[in-house]
């Protein structure tokens, strides 16, 4: 009885969350999970709702909750795919790429009876991709600065004005000073103008110091064809040319041919490439993220 | 996905802006999703050396798993006209079967697609428009992916 009143009350946040009234959709959550605590979905679905208003910690502790109930070994992608982006909103890159890890495993390996959007693999992977991103970029800077390195001194001080100004823009927001759109463009913007500065200063830099700061060469073996990112789960085709698994998966969905040949190819054919692979970690781990000129 | 396509024209609008095949220019890209080119075909006197043909690409959110929608484009200022070839239509559709569902792959990109079609462009023998072509300008409503042209003139 009381799961059912928790299901109705689910549906009504599901309505309030479609209709962007996140307050609304919160509440009617909470009032869910307070009839009936057992039901992994509704604190998927407020962890959800938490992300649009920035509460960072209340995503965390959503998603922990929701995978506590359902075990953390069983089929509970969106949960882990919405806890990696709470962590990252946290600036914890490494647990981020962890759960984004685990996520984009369960869709890829997924039970039976699980729900799995046509899109989820795609949208996983790219996350998988921004969380090694950020994981690397904040472990380069770290390092640099113990080193003694200015710009990177100067790159940290700016980081920690952008959070500080994204900090504002979430008290605003829950002080319902701000409406959600509004939060949302001025948080886009604070990071927009974060990044140009950024570029510019490296650029200022790379001409003062050209030989110490010029641009990385990221080689070509790394980055996927198709996309033009650097690959994390490379899959290869009968002719020995890689792509990442998600990219080429899609490809597949709307021409089953190879890429390069036009011959007929299918998912089954494709073989994960392990040497590759290792490739592209030892890549991340040479401090390539340094000079990150192409790849924000 | 919008992410894919965003990632990928921004990476190619950054090489384009290097060195590009002799022939072939970057006229504008100002909105990502929509590019022109200017294209000159060597060594073919149907084609005079000193007339340019302008090229619109349009870019699907899906795109570079969706091939582009690419067409000529018919200026006054600057001058602009549609070059004459039995593939394509006086409105500026081409019949290529690298640019449709079949034909198109995503390890292409709007350089090597300028490229083919300015080799179309330069192999071609004959100064005439497409059979029909005045029937197909006339009454064509659908967008240029979604004709399904029959290649049957495979030596043009």
């Amino acid at each position: 009885m009381a799961s059912y009143q928790a299901d109705q009350l689910k549906e009504q946040g599901n309505a309030a969350f479609r209709n962007g009234e996140y307050l609304e959709a919160e509440a009617l959550y909470t009032q869910a999970v307070q009839k009936y605590s057992r039901n992994p979905l509704i604190y998927t679905n407020r962890a959800n709702v938490r992300l649009k208003l920035q509460q960072w910690d209340g995503v965390v502790n959503d998603c922990s909750k929701s995978i506590e109930i359902t075990g953390a070994n069983a089929q509970n992608h969106k949960a882990w795919y919405v806890l990696a982006q709470g962590q990252l909103g946290l600036h914890h890159p490494n647990e981020a790429l962890t759960s984004a890890l685990t996520a984009y495993d369960q869709v890829l390996h997924p039970q039976p009876t699980a729900k799995i959007s046509a899109k989820d693999l795609e949208t996983f992977s790219a996350f998988v991709l921004k969380c090694k991103k950020a994981k690397f970029a904040a472990r380069d800077l770290g390092r640099l600065r113990r080193q003694g390195d200015l710009r990177a001194e100067l790159e940290t001080m700016l980081e920690t004005q952008r959070q500080r100004d994204l900090d504002e823009v979430t008290t605003q927001l829950r002080r319902s000073q701000l409406g959600n759109i509004e939060a949302s463009e001025r948080s886009q913007e604070i990071t927009t103008t974060l990044d140009d500065k950024i570029t510019s200063l490296r650029t200022v830099f790379a001409a003062a110091d050209p030989a110490n700061h010029k641009a990385r060469e990221v080689p070509d073996y790394v980055i996927d064809m198709i996309t033009f990112e650097p690959m994390h789960d490379p899959v290869m085709t009968k002719n020995g040319h890689s792509y990442e698994r998600a990219t080429i998966y899609e490809h597949l969905k709307r021409s089953p041919t190879d890429p390069l040949t036009r011959d007929p190819l299918t998912i089954r054919d494709l073989r994960p490439n392990f040497g590759l692979r290792a490739a592209c970690e030892a890549f991340w781990d040479s401090g390539a993220s340094e000079w990150i000129a192409d790849w924000s | 996905m919008a992410g894919m396509s965003g990632k990928r024209l921004q990476k190619e609008l950054a090489k384009i802006q290097g060195v590009l095949p002799p022939g072939i220019s970057l006229v504008s890209a100002e909105d990502l999703r929509e590019w022109q080119m200017d294209l000159i075909v060597p060594d073919n006197p149907i084609y005079p050396p000193d007339e340019e043909y302008r090229l619109r690409f349009h870019f699907s959110a899906n795109y570079p798993i969706e091939a582009p929608e690419v067409v000529f484009m018919l200026l006054s200022n600057p001058e602009r006209k549609i070059p004459m070839h039995p593939h394509i239509y006086s409105n500026g559709i081409i019949c290529l079967d690298l640019l449709d569902k079949q034909g198109w792959s995503p390890v292409h990109n709007v350089e090597s697609v300028c490229i083919s079609i300015q080799s179309m462009l330069a192999s071609n023998t004959k100064a005439e428009r497409p059979p029909g072509d005045a029937e197909f300008v006339r009454s064509n409503r659908s967008r240029p992916r979604d004709i399904n042209f029959l290649y049957h003139d495979p030596t043009v």
